[in-house]
């Protein structure tokens, strides 16, 4: 009988992949509680966070406390349910305790179990000692730190802006490799001097030991080491050797021979490579400057022969070693695009940690290229299979969006670019105040200043309502033209709103301060919509806030005026242009007398003004 | 401000594209003037598209090679205010200008050509040759041999689309020398078999062939010494059309809503260059330093270390995992063994049962052995009970033996009473 074999997850995976990506709504962590919809980067980042840390909280309470929750409700069984055991249940010394501490992995009891076991004369076999030497290089002979959530990592990068973020990855990175450093003489190589007979996978724990926490020539004579004593390497111990070799050598030519001869020596020894040795020997490329854009294809052509596949990472690699952030390209055949023919319609699955880099590595070479035919194909490739979930945290989701939509303004017509804007902000992108004056240039290339009111009340949503230098620009754009009456209707509405946002001072946050430049603009909108009385109260306020109007407003205003002509309100105009000392105040006054009819007494007044004018100049 | 360029310059060279396709005054600059009021004076702008409509006007009419040759300099003039204007469009706009150079030289024989071609008696049968002619060469241009420059040009520029296949027909020429090409000569008695007087049509219109072999050759030699002063009087040289240069521009200017009779104007040779392009860098030589089908030493496998779970561990961090949706929060949840597995065929549940057989389950006789009395109500009554239980697909066969040890048991304490009854 002919059955499919299928896995349990069939009927749910066939269901999910009904399920389309929703525009409109928001992301699924916040669909739970409608309050709670974020609308903000920043309420994103919060409500994910606090989510995740209520989680975090309660595994904590879980395992600190696990005799209050004994009770098992479940039926059938379900394991994870139950609290983890946290301490040690062995207490004699024996080999069972040893291998216990090892799996619950507490490097310090471990290691003084073991001390004791080597005391009482107790033999401990090879393969746990080599356990405990994982343990021990893993962890750098440190008790492990408190488990971390992916989500945590995020908290101290919340304020930085878009850009910075891959110099803040690699920041943590170091610090990391600082904290830890490969002592001399530490546990681990004293309990690999006290074997007798150390076999591959001890070394190969010592080697990727050293490697990983920068002891790199170290590393280096321990395998000398091992090769004198008649072993072989395996696969990982050279992986972490071929990440090792650019640090232990100073010209590009000796980084690559050194890789070479480990290559060949891995051929020697009949270790086949895997993925990781050619994602690590194109990363090692990333440091070998040219000999990299020579060495990467070979490379890769070899690794095809012994039919590796290279992953989304060693894309990556090979991006970065063809673009040099901030280096300009010249005379280079189009690499992302010849990436790009290999990788697309094709489904990755995650093999690699730097997987996860490769689509913001794209999309930033599409945005310093200006290539919108590339991004349109790497956002595509995020659409195939289950790429998406490679597209990595939130915070890469938002650099690669923001990269993406940045390079939409700069390149497209604005009715794609709000197609895009549309799909994407809010329910996959927050965008930044910088990305959306990106948009607001887009809609000031393509003329269509109409829809302003509208991204305005996005902006607001977004938190950037309190954003000066935004809002000005903002203000600028609409006071710069005459639209027709409808549109400049739209805008004085849009205009008064923003006045209220200057007002209210959202919630303790910082308030906007007016300038004299975003008060003019104000006034010549709303003058614009034919709504003297608003502008009449805007005008008011530059004297409030010790702001200076300019003559070319006040003369626009007395023009505005005069179409109505309030002579009253010409008069005070008038006043308040002395009010400042303008240098232009005579010619108001003369304009005033000439356009206006005026009772003996308002003439009067004008001549007072004028000779004092006259006498303060 | 970036787009804003490219559109600028994109208009100026519709705009010469289109005055020659159509051969209709374009106002296209002028239409596009509101667009980018800021950089592009209309000024600069209309002397191009007048001098481009001259250009073609040429062509068609035929009039007299100098007055062209007295249009070409302004036309050249108006390109480099181009340049000047924007500064980031330099690249670009010098590499469609050189383009325009090269190609230039070898438009003014196809005039020529023409002109003799419509003082033909048999003219459609020439234009039939002429047609002929362009396909012979096209095809030609697959094999290597043929002229270097285009090589370097991989990415057809429009201007040159729409002369290059005059161009090769003329660089071929120049190959021949006098002597035609056999297929050209087997086209042609082909053609005249067709026509009453066959001879006589075979050799003048291998005549006329060579006529026009020989014309183009002197007169692009002037030409091109012609194009050569301009040339060094502009400056243009500095920088080659680079790869990047070539194929940058026209991706980009595809994107512009304005494409309309470009990438028809590609033509054969630019899908050409395309397939020698597509030679990826990925199929290049390898290292050479492992053997393909090598056997790996077996080392003694513990099963995944510490390593292997924090790689895994590492992978699962750096994606995304979180659900999209509540399918994909279950498949989370199935995965953790929290959530009942939904069914994939009906034997979910089944787990304990799946490798009891059928028969265990509906043959229960066998259970019914001598404790039993062999005849008689209590038999008749068990009989019943095996029958009921075989059919109820809610008990295992532990459950089923259970139950039937439990009447076991009954029957037993009952024994007296049984007897009494003789039952």
């Amino acid at each position: 009988m002919f059955t499919v074999i299928r896995s349990k997850e069939a009927v749910l995976q066939a269901l999910a992949s009904t399920v389309n990506r929703d525009p409109t709504a928001s992301d699924y962590r916040f669909q739970d509680d409608p309050y709670l919809t974020p609308k903000t980067s920043s309420e994103f980042k919060l409500f994910s966070l606090s989510q995740e840390s209520g989680r975090n909280a309660a595994k904590y309470f879980i395992s600190t406390y696990p005799k209050y929750f004994q009770k098992d409700y479940a039926q059938p069984h379900i394991p994870c349910l139950m609290p983890e055991t946290l301490e040690a249940q062995i207490e004699e010394v024996s080999e069972a305790a040893l291998i216990e501490r090892i799996q619950m992995r507490k490097v310090k009891a471990a290691v003084d179990l073991y001390d004791q076991l080597q005391q009482a004369g107790t033999p401990v076999s090879l393969d746990v000692t080599n356990q405990l030497l994982d343990l021990i290089c893993f962890y750098g002979d440190c008790d492990p730190a408190q488990e971390n959530v992916p989500e945590q990592r995020n908290e101290e990068t919340e304020d930085v802006q878009d850009e910075p973020q891959t110099k803040k990855g690699r920041a943590s990175k170091a610090s990391d490799k600082l904290k830890a450093a490969w002592k001399e003489n530490n546990n681990a190589e004293r309990i690999f001097a006290l074997l007798s007979e150390p076999n591959t996978h001890s070394y190969s724990a010592l080697i990727r030991g050293m490697v990983k926490y920068g002891a790199y020539s170290k590393a280096f004579s321990t395998y000398t080491d091992l090769l004198n004593n008649q072993l072989k390497a395996d696969v990982s111990t050279f992986n972490a050797l071929i990440t090792a070799a650019p640090e232990v050598k100073e010209k590009y030519n000796e980084k690559w021979e050194l890789i070479v001869d480990l290559l060949k020596q891995m051929a020697e020894q009949k270790v086949k490579p895997n993925l990781l040795t050619l994602n690590a020997v194109l990363k090692a490329l990333r440091r070998c400057g040219t000999v990299g854009k020579s060495q990467a294809f070979p490379v890769i052509s070899e690794m095809r022969a012994l039919s590796i596949d290279p992953s989304l990472a060693s894309y990556n690699h090979l991006l970065s070693i063809f673009y040099k952030p901030g280096a300009p390209f010249q005379g280079q055949t189009d690499i992302l695009q010849e990436v790009m023919n290999e990788v697309s319609g094709k489904s990755f699955t995650p093999q690699d940690p730097d997987d996860a880099q490769f689509f913001i590595t794209a999309v930033r070479i599409c945005l310093d290229t200006k290539d919108i035919e590339q991004a349109y194909r790497v956002h595509e490739l995020l659409g195939v299979g289950e790429n998406w979930r490679l597209l990595g945290n939130d915070f890469q989701q938002n650099i690669y969006h923001a990269r993406f939509f940045s390079l939409l303004c700069m390149m497209e017509n604005i009715d794609v670019v709000l197609k895009w804007y549309r799909d994407l902000v809010p329910s996959v992108y927050y965008p930044s105040s910088n990305v959306m004056r990106d948009l607001l240039q887009a809609l000031d290339t393509d003329n269509r200043l109409d829809l302003i009111p509208q991204i305005w009340k996005d902006l607001k949503q977004l938190g950037h309502g309190n954003r000066q230098t935004l809002v000005e620009e903002l203000l600028t754009l609409m006071a710069r033209e005459k639209q027709n009456q409808e549109v400049q209707e739209t805008f004085a509405e849009c205009a008064l709103d923003i006045k209220k946002m200057y007002d209210t001072g959202d919630r303790g946050k910082v308030m906007m301060s007016w300038t004299a430049g975003s008060l003019s603009d104000l006034v010549s909108v709303l003058l614009a919509a034919q709504r003297r009385q608003d502008a009449w109260e805007i005008l008011k306020l530059f004297k409030t806030h010790n702001r200076v109007p300019s003559e070319e407003l006040l003369d626009k205003f007395l023009t505005c005026i005069k179409e109505s002509g309030d002579v009253n309100q010409a008069l005070e105009l008038v006043q308040i242009s002395a009010g400042f000392c303008l240098p232009g105040t005579p010619k108001l006054i003369q304009r005033v007398q000439q356009e206006f009819l005026l009772s003996e007494q308002q003439k009067s007044m004008l001549s007072d003004l004028e000779i004092q004018t006259f006498n303060s100049d | 401000m970036y787009r804003r360029l490219l559109i600028n310059i994109y208009q100026v060279r519709n705009g010469l594209i289109h005055t020659q396709n159509t051969r209709l005054p374009s106002t296209k600059c002028k239409e596009r003037e509101s667009f980018a009021p800021v950089i592009w004076a209309p000024c600069t702008a209309r002397p191009l598209g007048t001098s481009s409509i001259s250009f073609s006007e040429n062509k068609e009419n035929s009039t007299s090679l100098s007055e062209d040759k007295e249009k070409r300099p302004e036309e050249n003039e108006a390109k480099e205010e181009v340049n000047t204007d924007g500064q980031k469009s330099t690249e670009i706009s010098n590499a469609t200008l050189t383009l325009q150079l090269e190609t230039e030289p070898v438009d003014k024989p196809e005039d020529s050509k023409q002109v003799e071609k419509t003082k033909s008696g048999k003219e459609s049968l020439l234009e039939l040759l002429g047609a002929m002619k362009v396909e012979v060469t096209t095809v030609r241009k697959i094999r290597p041999s043929k002229t270097p420059r285009m090589s370097e040009r991989p990415d057809q520029e429009p201007m040159e689309s729409t002369h290059s296949m005059f161009q090769h027909a003329t660089a071929e020429g120049s190959q021949q020398q006098g002597t035609l090409n056999p297929a050209l000569v087997a086209a042609v008695s082909a053609a005249a078999s067709t026509l009453p007087n066959r001879h006589q049509a075979e050799s003048e219109l291998l005549k006329q062939l060579r006529k026009h072999e020989a014309v183009p050759d002197t007169q692009r030699r002037a030409d091109g010494q012609n194009i050569g002063h301009i040339i060094a009087d502009m400056k243009v040289g500095g920088r080659k059309t680079n790869g990047r240069s070539s194929a940058r521009p026209t991706s980009q200017i595809r994107f512009d809503d304005d494409g309309k009779g470009y990438t028809q104007d590609r033509g054969i040779t630019g899908e050409l260059d395309a397939v020698r392009r597509r030679k990826s860098p990925f199929t290049s030589k390898r290292l050479n330093i492992f053997t393909a089908g090598m056997e790996q030493d077996t080392l003694s496998v513990l099963g995944p270390t510490l390593w292997d779970i924090d790689l895994a561990n590492q992978i699962v961090q750096a994606t995304n995992q979180a659900p999209r949706n509540g399918f994909e929060e279950m498949i989370q949840w199935t995965k953790e063994g929290k959530l009942w597995q939904y069914p994939i065929n009906n034997e979910a549940g089944l787990e304990e049962e799946a490798s009891v057989p059928f028969h265990e389950h509906v043959f229960l006789e066998k259970h019914l052995d001598e404790s039993f009395p062999r005849q008689g109500p209590v038999r008749h009554f068990m009989e019943l009970v095996i029958t009921g239980l075989a059919k109820n697909h809610h008990l295992t066969v532990q459950q089923k033996k259970e139950h039937i040890d439990w009447f076991r048991d009954y029957f037993r304490q009952k024994d007296d009473v049984l007897k009494e009854a003789e039952a």
